[in-house]
């Protein structure tokens, strides 16, 4: 490229071609002021302070929109360009409150740093204040626009990095205010509260909520946020040692509602502080030798007495991968059993199979900046607005930015219908006829990547002799899509030679789960879009480190990094290193164990994290196997529904308080680093493993934390050169992304070059559609609650915000069985009822119900059931409703 | 005021229909939006959304385009619009006055509707007629030299043509 050379400041500099004026000065160590510039945003030239003259023409131009060209001769800071300077921000406070005293942007303003880098106290001016409603009902942000300067951060930041476009400017001159439409409050606008508008905002306009004054924070410190598989990089502000702020960390874009405001469950008093021991039915505070040892001599006996197979221990999604790698080890030496599991299974065993049967690879294939460059994006049955902001973001910018298509494969109106090119609402349970049939107008119309097919699959007669059963002509009416929608479909997505998939619980947790994964699969194949430069295939995983939890191992069949603990090499490899036996049989997962009951075949289980009570189908028989165990220790943030069965409660750490690394579902390491002390009383969860080891008279071989990550790089597969936190905390981006894509290769090294195609037989649902049961219930997680609720339930905004369940039903729906939204109603499955609220919703189509994931008593309405593959899902999907009347 | 106004039934499938035969268009939606202006009299807030969705924009950045532009309108507008100027011609020779008459008259104040949609009153900086100052124009029709008698026969006039 061309570079540019200009006169600055009687100095000459140069810069590269498209270069403003302003990235040339800043190169060059020139300061100009700027308010409304942002490196994430596109320059707009709003704020006016950069202006710079231009001394061959005269003119005052705004350098952060000027482009830079050969000959220029710049002043920065000559004596007409101050002048103005200091007129616009004398303006700007001549319009501005006077309420810097009570505001708690304080020295955090950049209003106030650049007046006072200009010197400008009393601006000299005629005051004319605007005046305007403070908007506060909603418990995340104020909005108090009279203190707007209209630098358009938080409107650009809304329509480019989070595409929710939730605010434009507002009328015209003076009265311009940034506004939702219609003026509504944000919480009625498409505002997602990710706050990052919050995080930009240069003045007190956009503030925090229900935070009390706290001002400028001395101390920043970055770490990984604990809520979902995306893994952001947050700024964790620390003032008198509590989180008192968490922004996106340089380098991340944006968060969303759970990472920026759902931290306060780290400081929520509910807290564990002493270890608890149940003493004749009461749990009793006691010191943590005690428990310890109370811990350690439950679990020796339990095994003396029954052997080491009745016992089990949970890794946790919540825990780090040193912590799951040592539970898993301290479960298979110590212990020595190979019941082994972590509470993410049951959503992705599924997953974990079927891909891991087709592409050979086992989790997502590729990086989110991938998909953000891909030319056409399939979603099937996830919202990842919300159940993964940050694919939901990479998604809009595709398509919003870069016009890139999308096919969106969902029977409820989600946010990401606004954006799709096509949508499709295949009716219930009829998921993979109409990805069978997508697969069949690709083999039939020729649309296929021959070459890949031939060079790198093996299986496709195969297929294609199955799909022939599936033709869109035939499969329409079950699926309830025209056959040239499902054609035209098919068409957009084998046309492009960069596609990727997004699918996540609506097709995974289904009937169909295993089979839906794999036409998923079949499709990527068969158009040679798995792997490559804008390929792949991403299933969206819930839990901020279930990716992790299981690559280290804790799983009941594989040894860490995915190997088979039935592999006598692996074992071997794994017994030299610990110098113990290691169970050969795989072992029982989680869900199989606590779906008997009573029948629970372990007597002691030690459980880090998990809250299975809250989190798996049907609670009961998960309280009927906890209560008939012999022992049990859960390790823990709060006093869980679970932990209310132990014997031994242990308080662990949250993620503020320890270090260590998360897994992202892309397959990316991301960084803890301990920004307060452990809440006093409690431990992070790997020094309690370690002093539990030691407590059972066979300790652990390590003294710290990096003595484990050491191991797990020479001993996990993908781990290798993981240990690099030095590097994470210096967000040197662009060395980041070749390690990424340097490992990115060595995985796709690993596999044997081939993939097989595997034709998914549809099963027919238990329970049919019937006149008892018409309504299909389909689960769905709420913005502001993750998970079973365990943490973010302890988050007061959030809760405040999502208060209760509501059950959705469609307005044709509700006029048939004439509801009002607010009526109380009882939904029936086969297994349990339960009384909720209903509220009619735009979003579903007619017979469909959904119900919030979060809440109790929701999970009670399903089963776990188990698909030939001996994989997961749930039953059943088809519920009745009951009014309630008042008057009983 | 506003409040008590009766708004007009909208046909909104004539709305789709307009929005579809500018859809494809470049730039599409400051003609979008002047055209259904043109036959409803104003723009309805209820068709920002569809029209938003049809040309891919947010519903906020339609609205923005929509409240920057003095003469879109989101309210619906009087059978009758009444226009006097304030330019400074007419100032000196007494617009305030007739301004201040015609307010009385209409019992409407600047910017303001009728509760039946028979008025919209609006001021002008300037009508561009000073030589027949002070003036003021109903429905495009100007009207030169007011004074208080003539504003009133004007006025009862264009009641009674109803």
């Amino acid at each position: 490229m061309q570079p540019v050379t200009i006169t600055l400041n009687q100095r000459e500099v140069s810069g590269r071609s498209g270069m403003t004026v302003l990235e040339i000065a800043r190169e060059a160590g020139v300061y100009i002021p700027t308010i409304c510039d942002d490196p994430c945003l596109e320059p707009v030239g709003a704020c006016r302070l950069c202006l710079v003259e231009n001394e061959n023409t005269g003119a005052l131009l705004a350098s952060c929109v000027t482009a830079a060209t050969p000959g220029m001769v710049i002043n920065t800071h000559s004596s007409r360009v101050q002048e103005h300077r200091k007129n616009i921000v004398s303006l700007m406070l001549a319009s501005h409150p006077d309420a810097c005293l009570v505001c708690d942007k304080g020295n955090r303003c950049r209003l106030h740093q650049v007046a006072a880098e200009m010197g400008i106290g009393e601006p000299g001016l005629e005051k004319i204040s605007r005046h305007a409603a403070v908007e506060e009902l909603n418990p995340f942000i104020v909005r108090d626009t009279a203190k707007c300067i209209l630098c358009g951060k938080c409107i650009r930041a809304c329509r480019e990095i989070v595409v929710e476009g939730a605010l434009d400017y507002y009328y015209r001159g003076f009265a311009a205010r940034p506004a939702t439409f219609n003026d509504s409050p944000l919480e009625h606008s498409e505002c997602t509260f990710c706050g990052l508008c919050l995080s930009l905002c240069p003045t007190g306009a956009l503030m925090e909520s229900e935070n009390p004054y706290r001002g400028t924070t001395s101390e920043a410190v970055q770490s990984t946020c604990s809520f979902c598989g995306c893994g952001c990089s947050v700024s964790l502000e620390i003032k008198d040692r509590q989180v008192v702020r968490v922004l996106p960390a340089p380098g991340q874009l944006a968060l969303c509602v759970r990472g920026s405001f759902g931290y306060e469950y780290i400081h929520s008093r509910d807290r564990l502080t002493r270890p608890l021991v149940k003493k004749n039915g009461t749990f009793e505070e006691v010191s943590w030798t005690e428990a310890l040892a109370a811990a350690g001599e439950g679990l020796q006996r339990a095994g003396e007495k029954h052997g080491p197979g009745a016992l089990a221990v949970f890794g946790s999604s919540r825990c780090t991968n040193e912590e799951n790698y040592l539970l898993q080890r301290f479960a298979r030496t110590v212990l020595g059993t190979g019941h082994v599991d972590n509470g993410s299974s049951l959503y992705n065993l599924a997953i974990r199979r079927s891909l891991g049967e087709t592409t050979g690879f086992f989790t997502t294939s590729n990086f989110l900046e991938t998909l953000e460059n891909a030319d056409l994006i399939l979603v099937a049955g996830t919202d990842p607005t919300v159940t993964a902001p940050q694919v939901g973001y990479a998604i809009k910018r595709a398509v919003h930015n870069r016009k890139a298509k999308m096919i969106l494969i969902e029977p409820r109106r989600t946010r990401l219908a606004f954006f799709a090119h096509q949508w499709l609402r295949p009716l219930p349970e009829s998921d993979l006829l109409l990805l069978n049939s997508m697969g069949r107008a690709v083999i039939e119309e020729g649309l296929l990547n021959r070459e890949y097919v031939s060079r790198q699959t093996e299986g496709f007669e195969d297929l294609s002799d199955f799909l022939r059963e599936f033709p869109p002509e035939k499969m329409q009416e079950a699926v309830g899509i025209p056959a040239e929608e499902i054609r035209s479909a098919a068409r957009l997505y084998a046309g492009s030679t960069r596609s990727v998939i997004v699918f996540g619980s609506g097709v995974t947790d289904t009937i169909n789960g295993t089979g839906n994964i794999m036409a998923l699969a079949n499709l990527a194949l068969l158009t040679g879009n798995v792997w490559g430069s804008g390929c792949g295939i991403y299933p969206i995983q819930k839990a901020n480190n279930a990716q992790g939890a299981c690559e280290m191992g804790s799983l009941p069949d594989a040894l860490p990094g995915y190997q088979p603990v039935e592999q006598e090499e692996t074992r071997k490899k794994f017994e030299d290193l610990w110098e113990r036996k290691i169970p050969a049989e795989r072992g029982l997962s989680a869900m199989e164990a606590f779906n008997s009951g009573r029948e629970i075949p372990w007597k002691a289980v030690y459980m880090v994290g998990e809250n299975p009570v809250a989190c798996l189908p049907r609670p009961q028989l998960t309280e009927e196997a906890l209560s008939s165990l012999d022992f049990l220790v859960v390790q823990d943030l709060f006093l869980t529904k679970t932990a209310q069965f132990a014997d031994v409660v242990l308080p662990a750490s949250s993620f503020a308080e320890k270090e260590g690394s998360f897994t992202s579902f892309e397959g990316k390491i991301g960084w803890l680093q301990r920004a307060i002390p452990p809440l006093e009383g409690s431990l992070p969860d790997w020094e309690i493993v370690l002093q539990l080891a030691k407590e059972m008279g066979d300790p652990l071989p390590y003294s710290s934390l990096s003595q484990v990550m050491k191991e797990i790089e020479e001993f996990v597969p993908l781990y290798e050169s993981y240990y690099r936190p030095d590097d994470y905390f210096a967000r040197e981006l662009e060395k980041e992304w070749s390690y990424w894509e340097e490992r990115h290769h060595r995985v796709f090294q690993s596999m044997d070059g081939f993939s097989r195609f595997s034709p998914p037989r549809p099963r027919t649902p238990y329970f049919q559609k019937d006149g008892e049961y018409p309504y299909y219930l389909i689960l769905e997680a709420p913005l502001a609650y993750f998970g079973s609720g365990t943490r973010s339930g302890k988050s007061r905004r959030l809760r405040s915000f999502y208060p209760r369940e509501v059950l959705k039903i469609s307005a044709d729906d509700a006029a048939e069985l004439s509801l009002n939204s607010g009526e109380r109603v009882k939904v029936v499955s086969p297994f349990a009822r339960l009384e909720t609220v209903v509220e009619i919703s735009e979003a579903l189509p007619a017979g469909t119900l959904s119900l919030p994931i979060s809440f109790p008593g929701v999970l009670d309405l399903f089963r776990i059931t188990r698909d030939d593959r001996r994989s997961p899902s749930l039953e059943p999907f088809y519920v009745k409703l009951e009014r309630v009347n008042l008057d009983e | 005021m506003s409040e008590a106004k009766e708004t007009p039934e909208i046909n909104m499938g004539r709305i789709k229909e307009i929005i579809e035969s500018y859809r494809h268009q470049r730039w599409p939606l400051i003609p979008l939006v002047q055209q259904i202006q043109e036959e409803f009299g104003f723009i309805p807030p209820r068709s920002i959304p569809v029209i938003a969705e049809a040309l891919n924009l947010f519903p906020s950045e339609v609205q923005g385009v929509v409240s920057f532009y003095e003469q879109l309108y989101t309210e619906p507008r009087g059978r009758n619009i009444v226009r006097v100027c304030r330019g400074t011609a007419c100032h000196v020779r007494g617009g305030k006055t007739v301004l201040k008459l015609v307010k009385q008259q209409l019992n409407l104040g600047e910017n303001q509707t009728s509760d039946d949609l028979e008025y919209t009153l609006e001021t002008v900086a300037c009508l561009g007629v000073c030589a027949l100052s002070p003036g003021m124009v109903i429905n495009n029709q100007v009207y030169g030299h007011m004074n208080p008698k003539k504003v009133k026969q004007l006025l009862r006039r264009e009641e009674g043509e109803e």
